[in-house]
């Protein structure tokens, strides 16, 4: 699995398990998919949790779609 | 030496909505509600303003003083986000107000949420260093709301009011853990206060600073003392509460990070929850929010046998603070004469339609003007409505740019 795959994985799982059956689409920001400003905590933090990744959460602060969470993240695991 | 709070109160308006009023009113999505975990929000009446709140919650605290008592209070500060003036501070009308002693230190602080946390560890810091044997220094963290339909989820989340703090060396109420604290601070632009008459802010970057700088502030205290474990060495905590919902992440977060578990709900519930009665009923009491949750704790806590509190206050912009205290049986005996589920309980219950009655004189209520006149009595109705036993301090204007007030007889 490419890192890139591991992080779509992560993200997945990450979205799913604070909104299941959310239709997730890269060009998206998570509050597209109906995520609060606690869910889109929850989501980050399972993220981060999956991948084994330890990074402040400001630096999510102006990321703007899922597409540039899963570029972003792609950095850290690598 | 034992030093720390000696007296506490909050003063959270005369009126409040339902936030399910308010969410129904602006065709906001009820589903976000769950998260929020809010049940009201208190809600200015054109007549209060930082001056109004501030003197309205310490009254209480100042009445119960000795004449010989209240002389000892060397130190007034406001802490406040809701400024009046660049040069005069809040604290000289509510020194006015209170009726204190000339011989006394009037200052007022800012950083947000924060700055009250400052002021009262550096009153603590002042009077553990004996250089004024049995002082005493009253910190008040006064605000008002400065929200409408264009914050949005923001909006049913605001409160407004003011926390008085009297610190001293007879902490009745809180025994600081001296020593026992961590910082964490940086520049950031999550929210703020550009003029008078708006507030901006950017829903993630506050929450992510406010979490992250959490998770530091708590490294830093953990450094500072010794054997500290998150799960085992706090009865209670108590935290700066810009939304119940937000605290619940909080914990959350810190359970997962310093207690290796995900699953943190029965631990939220038995060491938080009682923290959040008031907040949840009130909304963001911006700079004095952790001393709203402390109130709440003290009132709703299990506390025979004493018990050991962590407290976090977060100001955008930012700074912060983790530090703890012990409250026991003798803390809840002080802080029920104050009756604060009580005076929660009877502020009036506005609709929605008088909520946006009152609205544009709150949005309005720091602009300065040169000369103002507030009608009082145009708001009979809604104070008719408010369960009050003592005098209210309100605003009835500004002359030459001087805010103006008289007290309120009931």
């Amino acid at each position: 699995m490419t890192a890139r795959e591991k992080v779509w994985s992560a993200v997945r799982e990450g979205i799913t398990d604070i909104l299941p059956g959310a239709r997730i689409e890269g060009d998206l920001h998570l509050r597209d998919l109906g995520a609060d400003s606690v869910d889109r905590v929850e989501i980050i933090l399972g993220v981060l949790d999956r991948l084994g990744v330890e990074e402040p959460l400001s630096s999510f602060s102006e990321i703007p779609n899922i597409n540039a969470l899963v570029d972003f993240l792609v950095e850290r695991v690598r | 030496m034992n030093v720390g709070i000696e007296a506490l109160n909050v003063y959270c308006g005369l009126a409040q909505i339902p936030v399910r009023t308010l969410f129904e009113g602006r065709g906001l999505d009820q589903e976000r509600m769950g998260n929020l975990m809010m049940d009201n929000r208190s809600v200015g009446l054109p007549f209060e303003d930082p001056v109004t709140n501030a003197v309205n919650a310490a009254k209480p605290v100042v009445d119960r003083l000795t004449e010989e008592q209240k002389n000892r209070i060397e130190i007034v500060i406001t802490s406040t986000e809701s400024g009046l003036d660049y040069s005069k501070s809040v604290a000289s009308y509510v020194h006015e107000h209170l009726g204190l002693s000339r011989n006394c230190r009037v200052v007022e602080v800012k950083q947000a949420c924060y700055a009250a946390t400052a002021a009262v560890q550096l009153a603590v810091g002042y009077v553990a260093s004996g250089v004024s044997p049995g002082a005493k220094a009253l910190v008040i963290a006064t605000d008002v709301a400065l929200v409408d339909e264009r914050a949005a989820y923001a909006e049913p989340a605001m409160g407004a009011g003011a926390a008085a703090v009297l610190v001293s060396d007879d902490p009745r109420v809180l025994a600081v853990d001296l020593g026992a604290f961590g910082n964490h601070s940086y520049e950031t632009m999550d929210s703020a206060r550009p003029s008078p008459s708006f507030d901006i802010a950017d829903s993630d970057r506050s929450l992510f600073a406010y979490l992250d700088c959490l998770t530091n502030c708590f490294e830093s205290y953990r450094a500072k003392v010794e054997d500290v474990d998150f799960a085992t060495t706090f009865d209670y905590l108590a935290m700066h509460t810009p939304f119940a919902g937000m605290v619940k992440a909080a914990h959350r977060k810190l359970m997962r990070e310093f207690a290796g578990s995900a699953s943190a709900e029965a631990d939220f519930t038995r060491r938080v929850l009682p923290s959040l009665t008031y907040p949840s009923r009130v909304g963001n009491l911006c700079s004095g929010s952790v001393y709203l949750a402390l109130c709440s704790l003290i009132d709703n806590g299990a506390l025979d046998g004493g018990a050991r509190v962590g407290l976090y206050s977060y100001g955008s912009g930012c700074s912060s603070e983790f530090f703890s205290g012990l409250v026991d049986r003798g803390s809840a005996d002080e802080l029920a004469a104050m009756r604060i589920g009580e005076h929660l309980a009877g502020r009036c219950e506005l609709t929605f339609e008088e909520y946006t009655r009152v609205l544009p004189g709150n949005l309005t209520c720091l602009v300065p003007e040169q000369d103002r006149q507030v009608d009082v009595a145009a708001y009979d109705d809604i104070v008719g409505r408010a369960h009050v036993e003592r005098d209210l301090l309100v605003n009835t204007g500004t002359k030459d740019y001087r805010r103006t007030y008289e007290w309120l007889s009931r």
